[in-house]
């Protein structure tokens, strides 16, 4: 850019060359301008568009989020068809089912749930739960209602135990065949799979202290057995049958209309046969 | 912009000198400030957020001290940047005021303590705050009390008359609008009911003996179990009285609440939603200096002000037996000292919370401050809940399909609720 910029520059310093004389002055000035740094004495503009992110310490309470329309950090559109809708606040959700209350690392965590709702910000209903002296935010399974009492165990025992809906186990502990959902990647990390409304994800086979689950989309993945998962479907199982009806409903979620440019179905379109993907590991080499 | 480059480009910075006269540099200046970069706008609208930088890690080699460039007083590359120790103005700046770390305050403690104010919306309602009292509930009010009410002798001429003139008053007499906001309205309404009550001072003189505060700040510790609870700050309106109030429940009964159990609502611990701290002050105090001549507590008056938050029916009734515990063991802390000890006169507390329409009435007796264990005798708290006083109160009838749902005017109007309240306002001078 710096480049065109230079070229253009120089093409017109020769067009220009006859009025140079009268505009002497006014450049010697601007250049005077521009070529010493001079001093702001104005402050920086503090930007408060992502100030609301910027919390370290956990809360219950809802907080007020700014919409991003689809920029990024530098004010670029990265994701198209983002923008408007009704103001949504954000939760947040402890996706660490396994997090203990600090001097309580022995025991079990057991939770009672508080209230079961909607969330603007994903498709799963969330969870408030409480246990000891502490309330957090959880994706609600399918079953769970007001009054439930869960729990989080970090033992695998010889035994596989006797899951319950809701209850959150380490792979290992887990019998084969169960069906689980927000799925850990890596021990400790917090939940990443498995978390959107209706899904689960199926237990086949445990080898050699790894667990290999299949996803909703039908590939698998190897994971570590210390690997928490939580025991169930994810609620909301009738997201995916309720009806939009209009376009302006989709305008009320913050998506905006496709640019309606005609473009020739190419071979992205039709249907294709491929192969599952080998399973993906996540094991790190020891 | 492009105008501008050009220009830049033809004069390098040699010629700046020759070219630049100070007289025109002055006059640009004057009239393009800050060289053609209006930030106070542009940067707002088109200002990159630049993500947060991880700060540099420098090392330091121990026994090698870092050049630094500090006596250039200008940045230098290659050398290193110069640590100054924080700057001290020299005199006190309270706008500029930074806090010691908590570990420094010498208020701070190794072990935290629970405090409850008039913002602690508990989780778990009544059952919480019995466990933190130590007390055993007792659905409804007391019977001496329900003998007061049901007594023709008690009342105020014309008493249903002059209630729902009151409701009236402050429910649709008081403002042009439709309906006065709440913060209005539940004020008013129990100024003007207490008004009534007071008018029955020609024939109790008694009732002279009596006065309100309303700010007053209270601050009570004790120990229940392993941990250190509080009940502190400002909370309501509070009668007092130069005559304790009578003791409501006998000897039996007091002993018979050794008996009953504490009820636990394991997997969630009392503590929940009680302000954490380790900075705090033991502080034992009723919120009057020592001789003040009106030192017993008779009612605690709460109400939806504005000021005060907002609770649900089952958080706000937590709050009233938590503050008459409070008051109570405040005062029998200052009668009878810090020792635990169960209590040869137990101290009674009531009080009275409204949202301009239902009632929550509250008895507390303090029976013992021997709070650590959970068994021998524990205090009691009698709870009437949600008694309306009306049902509604309507400028303009409330029509639904041509039907009147609601008529305009005061409707629903239950004179026990006043009773009631007239009960807890005599108890003690009749």
């Amino acid at each position: 850019m710096s480049v065109g910029l230079l070229s253009r520059a120089l093409s017109a310093l020769c067009v220009s060359r006859a009025v140079s004389a009268q505009v002497a002055s006014v450049s010697g000035v601007s250049a005077a301008l521009t070529g010493s740094r001079g001093f702001m004495t104005s402050a920086c503009v503090c930007q408060n568009r992502s100030l609301w992110k910027q919390r370290e310490k956990y809360t219950v309470r809802p907080i007020g989020m700014k919409k991003t329309g689809g920029r990024d950090y530098t004010g670029r559109i990265v994701t198209h068809g983002i923008g408007g809708g009704h103001k949504q606040r954000y939760r947040m959700i402890d996706f660490q089912r396994l997090r203990y209350e600090p001097g309580r690392e022995d025991q079990p965590i057991v939770e009672k749930v508080v209230e079961v709702r909607y969330d603007p910000c994903r498709s799963a209903d969330i969870a408030l739960v409480a246990g000891g002296s502490r309330k957090r935010w959880i994706i609600a399974t399918e079953t769970m209602e007001a009054g439930d009492i869960i729990r989080s165990s970090s033992a695998i025992g010889r035994m596989a135990v006797l899951a319950k809906e809701g209850d959150s186990h380490p792979l290992g502990a887990l019998p084969i065949g169960t069906l689980v959902n927000n799925l850990e990647l890596l021990p400790g990390r917090g939940a990443q799979y498995i978390r959107a409304a209706g899904t689960c994800g199926v237990l086949l086979r445990k080898v050699n202290g790894t667990a290999i689950v299949q996803l909703p989309s039908k590939h698998q993945i190897q994971v570590l057995e210390t690997c928490v998962a939580t025991v169930g479907r994810v609620s909301n199982v009738d997201h995916n049958k309720r009806i939009i009806g209009k376009a302006g409903r989709n305008r009320w979620l913050g998506i905006r209309p496709s640019s309606g440019h005609w473009q020739r179905k190419g071979g992205w379109a039709g249907r294709k046969i491929r192969r599952l993907p080998p399973i993906k590991s996540f094991v790190t080499a020891q | 912009m492009f105008n501008a480059t050009v220009l830049r480009i033809r004069t390098p910075a040699f010629k700046i000198t020759k070219n630049c006269k100070s007289k025109d540099c002055h006059s640009v200046l004057y009239t393009i400030p800050h060289g053609r970069r209006f930030l106070s706008t542009s940067s707002c609208l088109y200002g990159k957020i630049l993500p947060r930088k991880k700060p540099r890690v420098v090392h330091e080699i121990a026994g090698l001290e870092p050049i630094t460039y500090a006596d250039r007083m200008h940045f230098v590359p290659g050398l290193a940047k110069p640590r100054f120790p924080p700057w001290d103005r020299g005199w006190k700046d309270p706008s500029h005021y930074t806090s010691p770390k908590l570990e420094d305050m010498p208020l701070h403690k190794d072990k935290p303590c629970y405090m409850f104010n008039q913002r602690t919306n508990a989780l778990e309602g009544v059952r919480q705050a019995l466990w933190l009292s130590k007390s055993v509930i007792v659905k409804g009010l007391p019977a001496q009390i329900l003998t007061l009410a049901e007594d023709p002798a008690n009342q105020i001429e014309n008493q249903d008359e002059r209630v729902q003139d009151a409701i009236k008053n402050s429910r649709m007499w008081d403002t042009t609008e439709i309906r006065p906001p709440r913060e209005r309205f539940c004020p008013s309404l129990l100024h003007r009911l207490l008004h009534l009550c007071a008018g029955l001072q020609v024939s109790r003189p008694e009732l002279a003996k009596r006065i309100l505060a309303e700010k007053y700040s209270l601050a009570v510790t004790w120990r229940r179990g392993e941990d250190v609870f509080q009940v502190r700050g400002q909370n309501g309106l509070l009668l007092n009285s130069m005559t304790p109030v009578p003791v409501l429940a006998g000897e039996e009964q007091i002993q018979s609440t050794a008996d009953q159990a504490l009820e636990t609502f394991y997997p969630i611990a009392p503590t929940i939603d009680l302000q954490r701290t380790h900075v705090y002050q033991e502080k034992n105090d009723t919120g009057f200096r020592e001789g003040y001549p009106y030192p017993h507590a008779h009612t605690l008056f709460l109400m939806e002000m504005g000021n005060t938050p907002k609770l649900f029916p089952e958080q706000l009734r937590a709050k009233m037996v938590m503050f008459t515990f409070g008051n109570a063991l405040a005062r029998a802390q200052a009668l009878y000292g810090k020792e635990p000890r169960v209590l040869e006169k137990p101290i009674v507390v009531q009080s009275v919370a409204t949202n301009g329409r239902l009632f929550q009435f509250v008895v507390f007796q303090l029976n013992t401050t021997d709070l650590q264990s959970d068994s021998g005798v524990k205090n009691l708290a009698w709870v009437d809940e949600d008694q309306p006083l009306y049902e509604f109160a309507k400028v303009r009838p409330f029509i639904k399909k041509k039907v009147v749902k609601i008529p305009a005017g005061l409707s629903g109007y239950q004179p026990d609720t006043f009773k009631k309240f007239l009960a807890l306002y005599l108890h003690g001078a009749a």
